[in-house]
């Protein structure tokens, strides 16, 4: 790991065309994270996208690198996400450059399966991310894995996706995944039927209620890294990933503030079915608890199950998700609790709140 | 194979010398079924020395080697079927007492330093099983005495258990964490005692290595080309994932391009099959069974049949080394060719 290299990739297969310049092992350095700092193993490009053809639906992003998330405690977080005004800027400029416009979790997707979609990824020079839409199986050029195609740098790439199953997926980050994802740099992503939404898949059940339970942790101590920390080598951390707050589709989700907060909490009348939408969206395992009510799983990571399944809690592991329905028949109010569990030793490192409300 | 004497007098493998140990022309797990049974037999010498770890660090492992002269970490993939008789020699070189158990199958007892132990058993059950040292546990396997073994049903090539969904090819995926730490502990037989804190992560005991990074792309360094760990195929090369950990970790093993038909959960055949782009692997011993598919990716636009794509956990930490270095952890690349 003497030599820094910086390789690109034009094509669709991954090379290694690299220019090497001389430097040492710097990457954990600095706090601004430019193309100056000399990342390692990225491979920035944006090429024109094969077989490209005209959308159903477009979502043009950018990239923000300064988006403050406030806790409970009152302390303030700095977050990364993608903008939704990509497609405005050009690669210097707002969205692009990291100028704003950015939510924690980024903005949504919702389409329906048969769809022709472009992900617009803008990226300006300071930087290299790429958009992967977890669990959505396209052409590897479209799938935004560096090192397998490349990472957008200064311009725009545009993913092309057709979204062939319903369900519910999440996109990220899979530039220096561990921490760009650790960092904000994902969004929910739905796939409606063809019926639309109000039915989870074709031939499936309906609902009348919908809740995002997106779990996450954050280790505050990743969040003063540059966005290529580590690349190069050297020590950063991002072994140990030792969180101290603890997130519910973008809220910390602690103490009460997401106790009544739909879409996050819910509010459902007996008779009609509520979908939760539950992604594990942090690195460390989960359990999520139902406070007594029962449920029953359709559907995981955008596949239904041959057989629902009935339960009041359940185990997930980083990025699987689970579609579930409620059908609650007692009023009341019932605590939705996500114990996120410490990889090695299992111990419970904080647990997320939000509530179902029967009337 | 490239090794040499250190000056801690500890023989010294480069990464380089442990797959080729392994492999044949090929890495895939090959299979002929049989109609009678048969008497397996094999050799495990029980050895110790350091791998150089992507970040240049030289770790102390031990491992179930191919010769005195090695180390082989995890040990040789083995396979065998279903009534079988399996006769395990183990030479035990070092000092210390180690041991050679199957759950549920087979349990050597204490072979003394410096002891050398025949046991022989009958397998019975297919499925998939982890090999290890049982003694001091976690610590010894932990270091590296593990590795992988294949019960396949009677007379057949393509099936888990008889009945179970059918495959084309085969592969073990043994992902392990390693705490340097506690290898030097163990090293000095010293019982850990300090926080867990895995700093390589490997896939068939091998990091990956990204494109442009030295010994990328050479299969006995990089476990995106060591064919034990990447998968190859065609569309309709129904792949047999076999995935044991015997890592302390607990993972989410992901795939892109297709979602993988889950079918057993540590050794229990699932009621029902479930299509998933993630599953839970548990630490400590934690396996499943999962058969990718190699279909068409579902959503590409235009089609496609041809590609690569990666898996790679997606407990994130483990994508790294020596606390950064992303894309130098456990992960590898499916080709769809
Ligand atoms: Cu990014
Ligand atoms: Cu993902």
């Amino acid at each position: 790991m003497g030599m820094r290299r910086r390789s690109s990739s034009t094509d669709t297969t991954t090379t290694d065309t690299t220019t090497t310049t001389s430097g040492g092992m710097d990457g954990g350095g600095g706090g601004g994270g430019g193309m100056g700092g000399g990342a390692c193993y990225v491979y920035p490009g944006a090429p024109a996208t094969p077989g490209l053809t005209n959308a159903d639906v477009t979502y043009d992003l950018g990239i923000d690198m300064q988006i403050p998330l406030t806790m409970d405690d009152g302390n303030t977080i700095n977050m990364w996400g993608f903008s939704d005004n990509g497609g405005n800027m050009d690669g210097m400029g707002g969205g692009g450059g990291g100028m704003g416009g950015g939510t924690f979790p980024s903005p949504a997707m919702r389409m329906r399966q048969g769809d022709i979609v472009h992900t617009n990824l803008n990226v300006g020079m300071m930087w290299m991310h790429t958009v992967h839409h977890h669990g959505i199986e396209p052409a590897h050029t479209s799938d935004g894995v560096g090192h397998i195609t490349w990472d957008v740098a200064n311009g725009t790439y545009t993913y092309q996706w057709r979204p062939a199953h319903a369900g519910t997926y999440f996109y990220h980050c899979h530039t220096n995944t561990v921490l760009h994802a650790e960092m904000g740099m994902y969004g929910v992503l739905i796939v409606d039927p063809p019926e639309g939404a109000g039915t989870l898949f074709s031939g499936g059940p309906t609902y009348d209620v919908e809740a995002f339970w997106v779990v996450d942790e954050i280790d505050s101590s990743w969040h003063n890294l540059p966005w290529d920390a580590g690349t190069c080598g050297g020590d950063v951390g991002l072994n140990e990933l030792n969180p101290d707050y603890f997130v519910i589709t973008g809220v910390d989700g602690s103490g009460n503030s997401a106790m009544n907060l739909p879409p996050i909490s819910a509010t459902v009348q007996r008779g009609q079915k509520l979908l939760a939408r539950y992604i594990c969206a942090g690195y460390h395992p989960q359990k999520i608890r139902f406070g007594g009510l029962t449920g029953k799983i359709y559907a995981s990571d955008g596949r239904p199950l041959p057989k629902p399944v009935s339960v009041t809690e359940i185990r997930a592991a980083s990025a699987e998700r689970y579609d579930i329905i409620f059908e609650p028949t007692e009023r009341g109010t019932y605590l939705i609790e996500t114990d996120i569990i410490h990889w090695v030793t299992g111990d419970v490192l904080g647990t997320t709140r939000t509530s179902i409300t029967v009337t | 194979m490239d090794k040499r004497i250190d000056r801690r007098t500890f023989l010294k493998f480069s990464s380089a010398g442990i797959a080729s140990a392994l492999l044949g022309s090929t890495g895939l797990l090959s299979w002929t079924p049989r109609a009678e049974a048969a008497t397996i037999t094999q050799t495990f010498y029980i050895t110790e020395g350091f791998i150089t770890q992507p970040d240049g660090i030289d770790v102390y492992f031990r491992g179930f080697s191919p010769s005195t002269n090695s180390l082989t970490v995890p040990g040789a993939q083995m396979i065998v079927q279903e009534g079988d008789t399996v006769r395990i020699t183990i030479v035990n070189t070092l000092g210390t007492s180690h041991s050679f158990k199957i759950d549920g199958v087979v349990d050597s007892g204490r072979i003394y330093g410096g002891q050398t132990k025949t046991i022989e058993f009958q397998v019975n059950n297919a499925g998939t099983y982890l090999y290890y040292d049982a003694r001091n546990a976690p610590y010894n396997r932990l270091t590296g005495l593990h590795g992988g073994f294949a019960v396949m049903p009677r007379g057949s090539s393509d099936e888990i258990y008889d009945g179970s969904p059918r495959f084309v090819q085969q592969y073990f995926w043994l992902f392990h964490d390693i705490d340097p730490v506690w290898h030097n502990a163990i090293r000095n037989r010293n019982t850990p005692n300090t926080r867990y804190s895995p700093r390589y992560f490997t896939l068939n005991g091998l990091s990956a290595r990204p494109p442009g990074a030295p010994g990328a792309h050479d299969p006995n360094v990089d476990a995106m080309a060591d064919p034990r760990s990447a998968l190859h195929g065609h569309v309709g090369d129904r792949t047999l994932l076999r995935v044991l950990n015997p890592g302390l970790c607990q993972q989410s093993v992901h795939t892109h391009g297709n979602h993988m038909e889950w079918i057993t959960d540590n050794g229990q055949v699932r009621d029902e099959v479930w299509s998933k782009d993630c599953i839970y692997l548990e630490g400590n011993m934690g396996k499943f069974d999962a058969i990718y598919p190699f279909e068409s990716p579902p959503d590409a636009e235009p089609p496609v049949n041809t590609g690569t794509y990666p898996m790679h956990l997606h407990t994130e930490m483990s994508q790294t080394a020596g606390g950064g270095m992303y894309m130098f952890g456990a992960l590898t690349d499916i080709y769809f060719e």
